[in-house]
Protein backbone atom coordinates (compact mmCIF):
# COMPACT_ATOMS: atom_id res chain seq x y z
CA UNK A 1 0.00 0.00 0.00
CA UNK A 2 1.87 2.95 0.91
CA UNK A 3 6.13 2.95 0.27
CA UNK A 4 9.18 2.22 2.75
CA UNK A 5 8.76 4.79 5.97
CA UNK A 6 10.73 8.16 5.78
CA UNK A 7 14.09 8.00 7.75
CA UNK A 8 12.20 9.95 11.00
CA UNK A 9 9.19 8.03 12.43
CA UNK A 10 6.13 10.50 13.55
CA UNK A 11 6.27 7.98 16.92
CA UNK A 12 8.55 6.14 18.59
CA UNK A 13 7.43 4.34 21.94
CA UNK A 14 10.92 3.42 22.99
CA UNK A 15 10.63 0.31 26.05
CA UNK A 16 7.62 1.73 27.64
CA UNK A 17 6.10 -0.22 30.84
CA UNK A 18 3.08 0.60 32.58
CA UNK A 19 2.07 -1.20 36.03
CA UNK A 20 -0.84 -0.94 37.68
CA UNK A 21 0.12 -2.33 41.56
CA UNK A 22 1.60 -6.01 40.65
CA UNK A 23 -0.07 -5.76 37.31
CA UNK A 24 1.86 -4.91 34.75
CA UNK A 25 0.34 -4.28 31.45
CA UNK A 26 3.03 -3.63 29.11
CA UNK A 27 6.05 -4.62 29.54
CA UNK A 28 9.16 -3.04 27.67
CA UNK A 29 7.16 -1.86 24.41
CA UNK A 30 9.04 -0.52 21.59
CA UNK A 31 7.60 0.29 18.14
CA UNK A 32 7.68 3.42 15.77
CA UNK A 33 4.49 4.93 13.29
CA UNK A 34 5.86 6.00 10.12
CA UNK A 35 4.58 9.35 8.96
CA UNK A 36 1.35 8.09 7.16
CA UNK A 37 1.02 4.72 7.64
CA UNK A 38 -2.15 2.78 8.74
CA UNK A 39 -0.70 0.82 11.47
CA UNK A 40 -2.81 -1.89 13.09
CA UNK A 41 -2.12 -3.30 16.86
CA UNK A 42 -3.78 -6.33 17.77
CA UNK A 43 -3.57 -9.35 20.30
CA UNK A 44 -5.85 -10.89 22.71
CA UNK A 45 -8.26 -9.46 25.05
CA UNK A 46 -6.19 -8.02 28.02
CA UNK A 47 -2.82 -8.02 25.98
CA UNK A 48 -2.78 -4.36 26.97
CA UNK A 49 -3.42 -2.64 23.31
CA UNK A 50 -5.28 -0.11 24.76
CA UNK A 51 -3.01 0.64 27.48
CA UNK A 52 -0.61 1.25 25.09
CA UNK A 53 -2.76 3.65 23.49
CA UNK A 54 -3.77 5.61 26.84
CA UNK A 55 0.54 6.17 26.99
CA UNK A 56 0.63 7.35 23.99
CA UNK A 57 -1.93 9.98 24.33
CA UNK A 58 -0.90 10.76 28.14
CA UNK A 59 -4.03 9.07 30.04
CA UNK A 60 -1.48 6.74 31.47
CA UNK A 61 2.22 7.11 31.76
CA UNK A 62 4.78 4.92 31.82
CA UNK A 63 6.96 4.56 35.02
CA UNK A 64 10.32 3.41 32.20
CA UNK A 65 10.48 4.00 29.01
CA UNK A 66 9.95 7.71 26.73
CA UNK A 67 7.60 8.68 24.11
CA UNK A 68 8.90 10.78 21.74
CA UNK A 69 6.49 12.88 18.90
CA UNK A 70 8.42 14.28 16.34
CA UNK A 71 11.53 13.97 17.85
CA UNK A 72 10.67 15.17 21.60
CA UNK A 73 10.10 13.42 23.81
CA UNK A 74 7.05 13.89 25.82
CA UNK A 75 6.89 10.58 28.09
CA UNK A 76 5.02 13.18 30.87
CA UNK A 77 2.30 15.21 29.37
CA UNK A 78 -1.24 14.99 30.13
CA UNK A 79 -4.02 14.12 27.56
CA UNK A 80 -4.91 18.00 26.83
CA UNK A 81 -1.18 18.60 26.48
CA UNK A 82 -0.73 15.70 24.03
CA UNK A 83 -3.90 16.80 21.94
CA UNK A 84 -2.26 20.21 21.74
CA UNK A 85 0.70 18.38 19.80
CA UNK A 86 -1.92 16.78 17.40
CA UNK A 87 -2.54 13.72 18.28
CA UNK A 88 -6.51 13.07 18.44
CA UNK A 89 -8.04 9.75 19.78
CA UNK A 90 -11.20 7.43 19.68
CA UNK A 91 -12.43 5.48 23.01
CA UNK A 92 -13.21 1.82 22.83
CA UNK A 93 -16.33 2.71 24.48
CA UNK A 94 -17.52 5.50 22.73
CA UNK A 95 -17.00 9.25 24.77
CA UNK A 96 -19.23 11.76 23.21
CA UNK A 97 -20.60 14.50 25.11
CA UNK A 98 -23.79 12.55 24.73
CA UNK A 99 -26.42 15.87 26.09
CA UNK A 100 -24.74 18.08 23.02
CA UNK A 101 -25.90 17.72 19.47
CA UNK A 102 -23.78 16.07 16.61
CA UNK A 103 -22.54 19.46 15.20
CA UNK A 104 -21.61 20.81 18.62
CA UNK A 105 -19.55 17.35 20.05
CA UNK A 106 -17.95 17.81 16.38
CA UNK A 107 -17.02 21.26 17.06
CA UNK A 108 -15.79 21.04 20.47
CA UNK A 109 -12.77 19.17 18.31
CA UNK A 110 -12.00 22.51 17.16
CA UNK A 111 -11.26 24.26 20.75
CA UNK A 112 -7.44 24.03 20.62
CA UNK A 113 -7.34 25.96 17.14
CA UNK A 114 -9.62 28.43 18.39
CA UNK A 115 -7.88 31.83 19.51
CA UNK A 116 -9.18 35.26 20.30
CA UNK A 117 -10.64 37.66 23.21
CA UNK A 118 -13.81 35.86 25.19
CA UNK A 119 -15.54 39.39 25.00
CA UNK A 120 -16.07 39.41 21.31
CA UNK A 121 -17.07 35.64 21.41
CA UNK A 122 -19.56 36.59 23.93
CA UNK A 123 -20.92 39.19 21.55
CA UNK A 124 -20.28 37.29 18.61
CA UNK A 125 -19.11 39.73 16.43
CA UNK A 126 -15.76 40.93 14.28
CA UNK A 127 -12.77 38.57 14.15
CA UNK A 128 -14.61 35.99 16.38
CA UNK A 129 -17.76 35.60 14.19
CA UNK A 130 -15.72 35.36 11.30
CA UNK A 131 -13.61 32.22 13.33
CA UNK A 132 -16.64 30.70 14.43
CA UNK A 133 -17.49 30.74 10.72
CA UNK A 134 -14.44 29.42 9.63
CA UNK A 135 -14.29 26.48 11.91
CA UNK A 136 -18.03 25.83 11.25
CA UNK A 137 -16.83 25.60 7.25
CA UNK A 138 -13.89 23.21 8.17
CA UNK A 139 -16.92 21.00 10.63
CA UNK A 140 -18.83 20.68 7.81
CA UNK A 141 -16.34 19.36 5.25
CA UNK A 142 -15.32 16.40 8.25
CA UNK A 143 -19.94 16.65 8.21
CA UNK A 144 -19.84 15.75 4.64
CA UNK A 145 -16.73 13.09 4.39
CA UNK A 146 -18.19 11.05 7.26
CA UNK A 147 -21.85 11.42 5.03
CA UNK A 148 -23.34 12.06 9.03
CA UNK A 149 -25.02 15.29 7.29
CA UNK A 150 -28.96 13.97 7.87
CA UNK A 151 -27.88 13.77 11.65
CA UNK A 152 -26.22 16.93 12.05
CA UNK A 153 -28.78 18.22 15.03
CA UNK A 154 -29.28 15.10 16.64
CA UNK A 155 -28.19 15.08 20.26
CA UNK A 156 -25.29 12.66 20.35
CA UNK A 157 -26.85 10.26 23.05
CA UNK A 158 -30.00 9.43 20.85
CA UNK A 159 -28.17 7.87 18.01
CA UNK A 160 -27.34 4.37 17.38
CA UNK A 161 -23.91 3.43 18.35
CA UNK A 162 -22.48 2.80 15.14
CA UNK A 163 -22.90 6.36 13.96
CA UNK A 164 -21.99 7.16 17.81
CA UNK A 165 -18.31 5.48 16.71
CA UNK A 166 -18.64 7.97 13.21
CA UNK A 167 -19.06 11.14 15.05
CA UNK A 168 -16.77 9.71 17.55
CA UNK A 169 -14.26 10.09 14.54
CA UNK A 170 -15.70 12.77 13.03
CA UNK A 171 -14.84 15.28 16.11
CA UNK A 172 -11.07 13.47 16.19
CA UNK A 173 -10.73 14.55 12.17
CA UNK A 174 -11.65 18.12 13.06
CA UNK A 175 -8.72 18.79 14.86
CA UNK A 176 -7.10 18.08 11.83
CA UNK A 177 -4.52 15.72 13.63
CA UNK A 178 -0.80 14.44 12.62
CA UNK A 179 -1.85 11.08 14.38
CA UNK A 180 -5.43 9.58 14.75
CA UNK A 181 -5.84 6.92 17.45
CA UNK A 182 -8.66 4.44 17.45
CA UNK A 183 -9.58 1.77 20.14
CA UNK A 184 -11.39 -0.36 17.93
CA UNK A 185 -13.50 1.80 15.79
CA UNK A 186 -15.85 -1.00 14.43
CA UNK A 187 -16.28 -3.24 17.27
CA UNK A 188 -20.23 -3.95 17.54
CA UNK A 189 -20.69 -2.99 14.47
CA UNK A 190 -22.36 -5.04 11.78
CA UNK A 191 -20.35 -6.11 7.98
CA UNK A 192 -21.75 -2.71 6.19
CA UNK A 193 -20.84 -0.77 8.98
CA UNK A 194 -17.55 -2.22 9.26
CA UNK A 195 -16.72 -1.38 5.06
CA UNK A 196 -18.23 1.97 5.65
CA UNK A 197 -15.55 2.19 8.69
CA UNK A 198 -12.74 0.53 6.58
CA UNK A 199 -13.48 2.46 3.60
CA UNK A 200 -13.16 6.17 5.84
CA UNK A 201 -10.30 4.86 7.78
CA UNK A 202 -8.43 4.30 4.29
CA UNK A 203 -9.77 8.04 2.54
CA UNK A 204 -8.53 9.98 5.63
CA UNK A 205 -5.32 7.98 4.89
CA UNK A 206 -5.04 9.10 1.46
CA UNK A 207 -7.15 12.56 1.62
CA UNK A 208 -5.61 14.13 4.47
CA UNK A 209 -2.38 12.00 5.09
CA UNK A 210 -3.13 11.12 8.38
CA UNK A 211 -1.42 8.34 10.26
CA UNK A 212 -3.64 6.28 11.95
CA UNK A 213 -3.04 3.70 14.50
CA UNK A 214 -5.73 1.93 15.46
CA UNK A 215 -6.82 -0.93 17.33
CA UNK A 216 -8.76 -3.86 15.87
CA UNK A 217 -10.12 -7.87 16.49
CA UNK A 218 -11.85 -8.14 12.94
CA UNK A 219 -8.79 -9.87 11.25
CA UNK A 220 -10.01 -9.57 8.11
CA UNK A 221 -10.32 -5.38 8.25
CA UNK A 222 -6.66 -5.56 9.98
CA UNK A 223 -5.28 -7.32 6.79
CA UNK A 224 -7.37 -5.23 4.45
CA UNK A 225 -6.45 -2.02 5.42
CA UNK A 226 -3.41 -1.70 7.28
CA UNK A 227 0.34 -1.18 6.18
CA UNK A 228 2.08 -3.00 9.24
CA UNK A 229 1.01 -4.69 12.41
CA UNK A 230 1.93 -4.85 15.58
CA UNK A 231 0.96 -7.84 18.08
CA UNK A 232 0.75 -7.73 21.27
CA UNK A 233 0.21 -10.24 24.14
CA UNK A 234 0.51 -10.20 27.94
CA UNK A 235 2.00 -6.40 27.58
CA UNK A 236 4.88 -7.89 25.03
CA UNK A 237 5.38 -6.81 21.67
CA UNK A 238 5.53 -10.61 19.93
CA UNK A 239 5.40 -9.48 16.35
CA UNK A 240 5.91 -6.51 14.05
CA UNK A 241 5.70 -6.40 10.14
CA UNK A 242 3.58 -6.41 7.18
CA UNK A 243 0.29 -8.06 7.65
CA UNK A 244 0.83 -11.19 5.46
CA UNK A 245 3.77 -11.70 7.34
CA UNK A 246 2.43 -11.20 10.97
CA UNK A 247 -0.55 -13.76 9.65
CA UNK A 248 2.33 -16.63 9.42
CA UNK A 249 3.99 -15.94 12.73
CA UNK A 250 4.14 -18.89 14.97
CA UNK A 251 3.96 -16.46 17.79
CA UNK A 252 0.79 -14.53 17.03
CA UNK A 253 -0.71 -17.95 15.85
CA UNK A 254 0.18 -19.25 19.20
CA UNK A 255 -1.13 -15.90 21.03
CA UNK A 256 -4.30 -16.04 19.46
CA UNK A 257 -4.68 -20.26 19.59
CA UNK A 258 -3.09 -21.17 22.39
CA UNK A 259 -0.99 -23.79 20.92
CA UNK A 260 1.90 -24.84 22.07
CA UNK A 261 5.31 -25.35 20.28
CA UNK A 262 7.78 -27.84 22.41
CA UNK B 1 -64.52 18.73 58.90
CA UNK B 2 -66.12 20.96 56.44
CA UNK B 3 -64.71 23.63 58.21
CA UNK B 4 -61.38 22.27 58.26
CA UNK B 5 -62.07 21.84 54.08
CA UNK B 6 -63.17 25.68 53.89
CA UNK B 7 -60.37 26.67 55.95
CA UNK B 8 -57.45 25.18 53.80
CA UNK B 9 -58.81 24.93 50.37
CA UNK B 10 -60.96 28.04 49.84
CA UNK B 11 -60.85 30.67 52.33
CA UNK B 12 -56.84 31.48 51.20
CA UNK B 13 -57.79 31.73 48.26
CA UNK B 14 -60.52 34.20 49.11
CA UNK B 15 -58.43 36.41 50.74
CA UNK B 16 -56.11 36.89 47.86
CA UNK B 17 -59.21 37.52 45.48
CA UNK B 18 -60.10 39.91 48.10
CA UNK B 19 -56.76 42.26 48.03
CA UNK B 20 -54.91 41.60 45.05
CA UNK B 21 -52.16 44.37 45.78
CA UNK B 22 -51.28 42.53 48.63
CA UNK B 23 -51.44 39.36 46.88
CA UNK B 24 -48.99 40.73 44.20
CA UNK B 25 -46.66 42.19 47.13
CA UNK B 26 -46.30 38.74 48.94
CA UNK B 27 -45.59 37.39 45.50
CA UNK B 28 -43.23 39.98 45.08
CA UNK B 29 -41.51 39.35 48.25
CA UNK B 30 -41.29 35.53 47.44
CA UNK B 31 -39.65 36.51 44.24
CA UNK B 32 -37.01 38.51 45.64
CA UNK B 33 -36.37 35.92 48.13
CA UNK B 34 -36.24 33.59 45.70
CA UNK B 35 -34.23 34.22 43.40
CA UNK B 36 -31.14 34.59 46.41
CA UNK B 37 -32.69 30.54 46.59
CA UNK B 38 -31.76 30.32 42.92
CA UNK B 39 -28.65 32.05 42.75
CA UNK B 40 -26.77 30.05 46.00
CA UNK B 41 -28.66 26.84 43.82
CA UNK B 42 -26.61 28.39 40.74
CA UNK B 43 -23.32 28.14 42.43
CA UNK B 44 -23.97 24.39 43.00
CA UNK B 45 -25.00 23.27 39.46
CA UNK B 46 -22.23 25.23 38.11
CA UNK B 47 -19.91 23.42 40.15
CA UNK B 48 -21.95 19.91 40.57
CA UNK B 49 -22.44 19.95 36.53
CA UNK B 50 -18.46 20.40 35.88
CA UNK B 51 -16.79 18.37 38.37
CA UNK B 52 -19.52 16.39 39.78
CA UNK B 53 -18.71 17.54 43.16
CA UNK B 54 -21.52 18.64 45.52
CA UNK B 55 -20.09 21.75 46.92
CA UNK B 56 -21.40 21.83 50.55
CA UNK B 57 -19.79 25.42 51.24
CA UNK B 58 -21.48 27.13 48.84
CA UNK B 59 -23.05 29.13 51.08
CA UNK B 60 -20.17 29.79 52.96
CA UNK B 61 -19.08 31.34 49.80
CA UNK B 62 -21.97 33.55 49.96
CA UNK B 63 -21.11 34.84 53.56
CA UNK B 64 -17.12 34.61 52.78
CA UNK B 65 -17.61 36.96 49.64
CA UNK B 66 -20.29 39.60 51.50
CA UNK B 67 -18.22 39.36 54.50
CA UNK B 68 -14.79 40.56 52.68
CA UNK B 69 -16.86 43.18 50.50
CA UNK B 70 -18.10 44.91 53.75
CA UNK B 71 -14.42 43.93 55.42
CA UNK B 72 -12.78 46.39 52.72
CA UNK B 73 -15.16 49.30 52.49
CA UNK B 74 -15.02 49.06 56.20
CA UNK B 75 -11.59 49.32 56.07
CA UNK B 76 -12.43 52.61 53.25
CA UNK B 77 -12.18 50.82 49.94
CA UNK B 78 -14.98 52.71 47.59
CA UNK B 79 -17.83 50.53 46.87
CA UNK B 80 -16.07 49.98 43.53
CA UNK B 81 -12.62 49.24 44.56
CA UNK B 82 -14.15 46.87 46.88
CA UNK B 83 -16.36 45.19 44.73
CA UNK B 84 -12.89 44.30 42.12
CA UNK B 85 -10.64 43.24 44.95
CA UNK B 86 -13.93 41.09 46.53
CA UNK B 87 -13.96 39.48 43.14
CA UNK B 88 -9.92 38.86 42.78
CA UNK B 89 -10.09 37.52 46.18
CA UNK B 90 -12.99 34.83 45.16
CA UNK B 91 -11.07 34.18 42.02
CA UNK B 92 -7.83 33.64 44.24
CA UNK B 93 -9.61 31.20 46.28
CA UNK B 94 -11.01 29.19 43.15
CA UNK B 95 -7.27 28.67 42.18
CA UNK B 96 -6.33 27.73 46.11
CA UNK B 97 -9.72 25.31 45.88
CA UNK B 98 -8.59 23.76 42.53
CA UNK B 99 -4.38 23.20 43.64
CA UNK B 100 -5.06 22.23 47.36
CA UNK B 101 -8.68 20.48 48.26
CA UNK B 102 -9.76 19.21 44.34
CA UNK B 103 -6.09 18.15 42.66
CA UNK B 104 -5.00 15.98 45.47
CA UNK B 105 -8.39 14.36 45.32
CA UNK B 106 -8.67 14.03 41.97
CA UNK B 107 -10.90 10.45 40.96
CA UNK B 108 -11.87 9.98 44.55
CA UNK B 109 -14.99 9.18 45.30
CA UNK B 110 -17.60 11.18 45.40
CA UNK B 111 -18.65 10.86 48.82
CA UNK B 112 -14.65 12.19 49.99
CA UNK B 113 -14.86 15.26 47.36
CA UNK B 114 -18.10 16.19 49.04
CA UNK B 115 -16.56 15.75 52.58
CA UNK B 116 -13.82 17.99 51.40
CA UNK B 117 -16.15 20.86 50.72
CA UNK B 118 -17.28 20.04 54.63
CA UNK B 119 -14.30 20.78 55.40
CA UNK B 120 -13.66 23.55 53.26
CA UNK B 121 -17.20 25.34 54.38
CA UNK B 122 -15.94 25.03 57.83
CA UNK B 123 -12.39 26.46 57.27
CA UNK B 124 -14.23 29.62 55.16
CA UNK B 125 -15.73 30.35 57.94
CA UNK B 126 -13.89 30.40 60.63
CA UNK B 127 -11.41 32.18 58.53
CA UNK B 128 -14.00 34.59 57.19
CA UNK B 129 -14.95 35.39 61.03
CA UNK B 130 -10.89 35.47 61.65
CA UNK B 131 -10.17 38.19 58.85
CA UNK B 132 -12.87 40.24 59.54
CA UNK B 133 -14.86 40.00 62.81
CA UNK B 134 -17.93 37.95 63.66
CA UNK B 135 -20.38 40.81 64.40
CA UNK B 136 -23.20 41.75 62.03
CA UNK B 137 -22.52 44.28 59.68
CA UNK B 138 -24.23 46.77 57.17
CA UNK B 139 -23.88 46.40 54.14
CA UNK B 140 -25.00 49.96 52.05
CA UNK B 141 -23.49 50.03 48.51
CA UNK B 142 -25.84 53.04 47.90
CA UNK B 143 -28.92 51.45 46.70
CA UNK B 144 -31.77 52.65 49.34
CA UNK B 145 -33.72 50.35 51.08
CA UNK B 146 -37.51 52.28 50.20
CA UNK B 147 -40.25 51.80 48.96
CA UNK B 148 -42.57 53.44 45.49
CA UNK B 149 -46.09 52.18 45.44
CA UNK B 150 -47.48 51.42 41.44
CA UNK B 151 -50.89 50.60 41.29
CA UNK B 152 -51.74 50.27 45.14
CA UNK B 153 -48.61 47.44 44.83
CA UNK B 154 -45.99 48.49 47.25
CA UNK B 155 -42.51 48.15 45.17
CA UNK B 156 -38.85 47.96 47.27
CA UNK B 157 -36.23 49.84 45.56
CA UNK B 158 -33.56 47.55 46.76
CA UNK B 159 -35.42 44.30 45.90
CA UNK B 160 -36.12 45.58 42.14
CA UNK B 161 -32.37 45.97 42.04
CA UNK B 162 -31.61 42.82 43.04
CA UNK B 163 -34.51 41.24 40.91
CA UNK B 164 -32.78 42.58 37.79
CA UNK B 165 -29.46 42.08 38.62
CA UNK B 166 -29.87 39.06 39.02
CA UNK B 167 -31.78 38.37 36.25
CA UNK B 168 -28.75 40.23 33.84
CA UNK B 169 -26.16 37.81 35.61
CA UNK B 170 -28.11 35.28 34.67
CA UNK B 171 -28.36 36.17 31.13
CA UNK B 172 -24.38 36.85 30.94
CA UNK B 173 -23.85 33.15 32.62
CA UNK B 174 -26.10 32.14 29.62
CA UNK B 175 -24.11 33.66 26.97
CA UNK B 176 -21.03 32.91 28.41
CA UNK B 177 -21.94 29.33 28.43
CA UNK B 178 -23.28 29.08 24.88
CA UNK B 179 -21.22 31.31 22.87
CA UNK B 180 -17.87 31.55 24.11
CA UNK B 181 -15.03 28.88 24.03
CA UNK B 182 -14.56 28.23 27.36
CA UNK B 183 -18.61 28.17 27.90
CA UNK B 184 -18.53 25.00 24.99
CA UNK B 185 -15.22 23.71 27.20
CA UNK B 186 -17.31 23.92 30.07
CA UNK B 187 -20.36 22.03 28.63
CA UNK B 188 -17.95 19.73 27.40
CA UNK B 189 -16.35 18.67 30.84
CA UNK B 190 -19.68 18.90 32.47
CA UNK B 191 -20.73 16.08 29.93
CA UNK B 192 -17.79 13.60 29.80
CA UNK B 193 -14.21 13.79 31.64
CA UNK B 194 -12.08 11.76 29.19
CA UNK B 195 -13.68 12.88 25.89
CA UNK B 196 -12.97 16.39 26.99
CA UNK B 197 -9.55 15.71 28.10
CA UNK B 198 -9.10 13.98 24.70
CA UNK B 199 -10.36 17.23 22.65
CA UNK B 200 -7.81 19.14 24.95
CA UNK B 201 -9.54 20.32 27.24
CA UNK B 202 -7.25 20.96 30.55
CA UNK B 203 -9.78 19.98 33.48
CA UNK B 204 -7.72 22.17 35.82
CA UNK B 205 -8.29 25.20 34.15
CA UNK B 206 -12.21 24.24 33.74
CA UNK B 207 -12.43 23.66 37.54
CA UNK B 208 -10.81 27.10 38.06
CA UNK B 209 -13.16 28.50 36.20
CA UNK B 210 -16.31 27.05 37.25
CA UNK B 211 -15.34 28.06 41.02
CA UNK B 212 -14.60 31.62 39.75
CA UNK B 213 -17.92 31.77 38.42
CA UNK B 214 -19.15 30.24 41.50
CA UNK B 215 -17.31 32.88 43.70
CA UNK B 216 -18.77 35.36 41.84
CA UNK B 217 -22.47 33.93 42.01
CA UNK B 218 -21.73 34.34 45.58
CA UNK B 219 -20.65 38.15 45.91
CA UNK B 220 -23.72 38.62 44.21
CA UNK B 221 -26.08 36.70 45.82
CA UNK B 222 -24.15 38.08 49.24
CA UNK B 223 -24.42 41.42 48.35
CA UNK B 224 -28.13 41.47 47.98
CA UNK B 225 -28.74 39.54 51.30
CA UNK B 226 -26.40 41.43 52.98
CA UNK B 227 -27.72 44.53 52.04
CA UNK B 228 -31.23 43.43 52.96
CA UNK B 229 -30.79 41.81 56.50
CA UNK B 230 -26.95 42.61 57.70
CA UNK B 231 -23.82 40.47 56.70
CA UNK B 232 -23.72 37.75 59.39
CA UNK B 233 -23.27 34.36 59.93
CA UNK B 234 -26.70 33.27 59.50
CA UNK B 235 -26.00 33.88 55.98
CA UNK B 236 -24.47 30.67 55.37
CA UNK B 237 -27.67 29.06 56.14
CA UNK B 238 -29.44 29.92 53.15
CA UNK B 239 -27.58 27.32 51.33
CA UNK B 240 -29.78 24.60 53.23
CA UNK B 241 -32.71 26.27 51.53
CA UNK B 242 -31.03 26.06 48.18
CA UNK B 243 -30.93 21.82 48.56
CA UNK B 244 -34.95 21.87 48.21
CA UNK B 245 -34.09 24.54 45.09
CA UNK B 246 -32.23 21.72 43.52
CA UNK B 247 -34.09 18.89 44.52
CA UNK B 248 -37.15 20.56 42.62
CA UNK B 249 -35.19 22.15 40.10
CA UNK B 250 -32.72 19.40 39.17
CA UNK B 251 -29.02 19.34 40.24
CA UNK B 252 -27.70 19.64 36.56
CA UNK B 253 -29.80 22.57 35.55
CA UNK B 254 -29.13 25.87 34.85
CA UNK B 255 -32.60 27.10 34.24
CA UNK B 256 -33.86 24.52 37.07
CA UNK B 257 -32.35 26.05 40.06
CA UNK B 258 -33.87 29.15 38.42
CA UNK B 259 -37.07 28.33 38.32
CA UNK B 260 -36.68 25.96 41.42
CA UNK B 261 -35.73 29.00 43.17
CA UNK B 262 -38.56 30.79 42.64
CA UNK B 263 -41.27 28.19 43.14
CA UNK B 264 -39.65 27.66 46.37
CA UNK B 265 -39.13 31.06 47.41
CA UNK B 266 -42.77 32.39 46.19
CA UNK B 267 -44.24 29.32 47.82
CA UNK B 268 -43.23 29.93 51.06
CA UNK B 269 -44.63 33.11 51.15
CA UNK B 270 -47.55 32.35 50.43
CA UNK B 271 -47.51 29.54 52.40
CA UNK B 272 -46.55 31.43 55.43
CA UNK B 273 -49.20 34.28 54.36
CA UNK B 274 -51.93 32.39 53.86
CA UNK B 275 -51.84 29.09 55.17
CA UNK B 276 -49.08 30.05 58.17
CA UNK B 277 -52.43 31.18 60.69
CA UNK B 278 -54.02 27.66 60.35
CA UNK B 279 -51.31 26.06 61.82
CA UNK B 280 -49.97 29.15 64.08
CA UNK B 281 -47.34 30.33 61.35
CA UNK B 282 -43.63 29.91 60.70
CA UNK B 283 -44.31 27.40 58.47
CA UNK B 284 -41.50 29.29 55.99
CA UNK B 285 -38.66 27.45 57.31
CA UNK B 286 -40.20 24.09 56.92
CA UNK B 287 -42.25 24.48 53.43
CA UNK B 288 -39.21 24.07 51.36
CA UNK B 289 -38.31 20.89 52.35
CA UNK B 290 -42.15 19.60 52.50
CA UNK B 291 -42.08 20.33 48.74
CA UNK B 292 -39.33 18.40 48.26
CA UNK B 293 -39.95 15.67 50.00
CA UNK B 294 -43.46 15.61 47.64
CA UNK B 295 -41.15 15.81 44.72
CA UNK B 296 -38.41 13.34 45.81
CA UNK B 297 -41.41 10.46 45.66
CA UNK B 298 -43.09 11.82 42.29
CA UNK B 299 -40.04 12.60 40.14
CA UNK B 300 -36.68 12.18 42.24
CA UNK B 301 -34.50 13.81 39.20
CA UNK B 302 -36.41 17.01 39.74
CA UNK B 303 -38.15 19.42 37.09
CA UNK B 304 -35.33 19.67 34.72
CA UNK B 305 -32.57 16.79 35.60
CA UNK B 306 -31.53 14.32 33.98
CA UNK B 307 -33.25 11.29 34.45
CA UNK B 308 -31.06 8.65 35.76
CA UNK B 309 -31.47 5.41 34.47
CA UNK B 310 -29.09 2.60 35.09
CA UNK B 311 -28.70 -1.01 33.56
CA UNK B 312 -28.40 -3.47 35.95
Amino acid sequence: MSEAPPPAPLLQVDGVSVRFGALVALSQVSLEIARGEILAIIGPNGAGKTTLLNVVSGFYHPYEGRIVFEGEDRTRLRPYEVAALGVARTFQNVALFKGMSVLDNIMTGRLLKMRGSFLLEALYWGPARRQELEHRAFVERVIDFLEIQAIRKTAAGRLPYGLQKRVELARALAAEPKLLLLDEPMAGMNVEEKEDMSRFVLDVNSEFGTTIALIEHDMGVVMDISDRVVVLDYGRKIADGPPEQVRKDAAVVDAYLGVSHD
Amino acid sequence: MTELLWAVAVAPFKDMAGSPAFFVEVVLGGIFTGLMYSLVALGFVLIFKASGVFNFAQGVMVLFAALTLVGLMERGAPVVLALVLTTAVMVVLAFAIERIVLRPLVNQEHIILFMATIGLNFFLEGFGEMAWGANVKKLDIGIPDRSFIVSGVQINELELTAALTSAVLVVILAVFFHRTRIGRALRAVADDHEAALSVGISLTTIWVVVWSVAGLVAIVAGIMWGAKSGVQFSLSLIALKALPVLILGGFTSVPGAIVGGLIIGVGEKLGEVYWGPLVGGAIENWFAYVVALAFLLVRPQGLFGEKIIERV
